[in-house]
């Protein structure tokens, strides 16, 4: 928010973590099946959060010095343009590329991890497009 | 029974292992500090410069982690860069003391940074500005950080006045370094200074050879042998069996 954080905070001691949700947020009985507790209270590893939050830590970072340099317009602008050129009129196919924010994120010019590994899960055919389409739908 | 805990007692040593100071004088600031950078009780770097730019005429002097403090003092100098750009002027030495404040303070639980800010800047002058560890912002005519800094507080505040000029700034500067770095472990080396004024900066170097000499020690045991002789001849022990 207003934080000059440098580096993600240490997450919080106890989580739940919600990969079965639906779209009201609770868990998807349905497709899933019942509750485990076990399931959902994870403890968080502190390199694992920090690792997944780095980027945005740091995008965060430079964003607030920028609406302390320039003013609020400042990231208001920068979050609009790549929000405007994220809205991807194409179905969820598979091979998903979006140059336009690459270009605007500033990784247009490097080669890294994601730009050429694919997890295996990604590699199959979507079978189920109607949950991938109400995905896309409900953002 | 009480253990001593040596990883605790050298903590110590590895977080703050310096000695920094940063002085006002009329026309300008006088920063300063010892060279030496530990990892444990090895001397990482003897010739480290804490005296770090992040803009024409303002200058920090970092204490604590040095990894902490170079990652703050980049993007301060980064921040600063940007104003200059947009504003068209040299920031004021408030300005880049703030950035550092608000650094420290939002980052306090992952941090181990002390830093002095000073320079000058041509809304108010010289001016010195202190943040340690907890994120706070104090200005003051004077200050000093680092673990040797507890050693000198009692020199500085007794020889220091108001109204020195250059070269009498210089000369404390010099001589309370020069004490805090032969009673604290953690801080050696050479003395590096900047004196900043509104037209230049200039580095100022004094070798390890060329310190200061103060009262050095003298052994006391041993000494006056001749008197202590012929008092141990004449007396006999008596012993009882």
């Amino acid at each position: 928010m207003d934080s000059m954080r440098i580096v993600p905070a240490r997450g919080s001691k106890a989580a739940t973590t919600q990969d079965t949700s639906n779209s009201f947020g609770l868990h998807d009985t349905l497709q899933y099946g019942p509750r485990s507790l076990a399931a959902e209270v994870v403890k968080t590893s502190n390199v694992k959060d920090r690792l997944e939050n780095w980027e945005a830590t740091q995008d965060n970072l430079k964003l607030q010095m920028h609406r302390q340099a320039f003013g609020l317009h400042m990231p208001m602008r920068i979050l609009m343009e790549r929000k405007l050129v994220s809205q991807n009129p194409h179905m969820p196919a598979l091979p998903q590329s979006n140059l336009h924010l690459d270009i605007l994120m500033g990784r247009d010019e490097t080669l890294d991890c994601p730009d050429f590994m694919v997890p295996v899960s990604e590699m199959r055919q979507p079978l189920d497009i109607h949950a991938d389409m109400e995905k896309k739908l409900r953002m | 029974m009480e253990t001593i805990d040596i990883a605790r007692l050298k903590s110590g040593e590895v977080n703050l292992g310096t000695s920094i100071m940063a002085v006002q004088f009329d026309g300008g600031v006088v920063v300063g500090a010892d060279s030496r950078t530990t990892t444990g009780s090895y001397i990482a770097n003897r010739v480290t410069d804490k005296l770090t730019h992040v803009h024409d005429r303002i200058y920090c002097c970092r204490s604590g982690s040095a990894a902490d403090t170079q990652a703050i003092a980049d993007i301060v100098h980064y921040y600063l860069q940007i104003h200059t750009q947009t504003t068209g002027s040299a920031p004021s030495v408030h300005t880049a003391a703030t950035m550092f404040q608000k650094l420290c303070y939002d980052n306090k639980d992952a941090l181990s940074a002390g830093i002095i800010v000073a320079g000058w800047d041509k809304e108010v002058g010289p001016s010195v500005y202190n943040i340690p560890l907890g994120g706070g912002l104090f200005r003051q005519p004077w200050a000093i950080g680092g673990s040797g800094s507890t050693y000198v507080y009692g020199y500085c505040d007794a020889t220091y006045k108001e109204g020195w000029g250059r070269d009498e700034t210089v000369e404390f500067v010099k001589n309370t370094l020069a004490l805090a770095m032969s009673r604290d472990g953690s801080s050696g080396g050479v003395i590096r200074m900047c004196v900043i004024t509104e037209d230049k900066v200039e580095r100022l170097f004094i070798p390890g050879d060329q310190l200061p000499k103060f009262w050095q020690g003298k052994e006391v045991l041993g000494t006056d042998i001749k008197k202590d002789a012929d008092l141990a001849a004449a007396v006999a022990m008596a012993v009882d069996a």
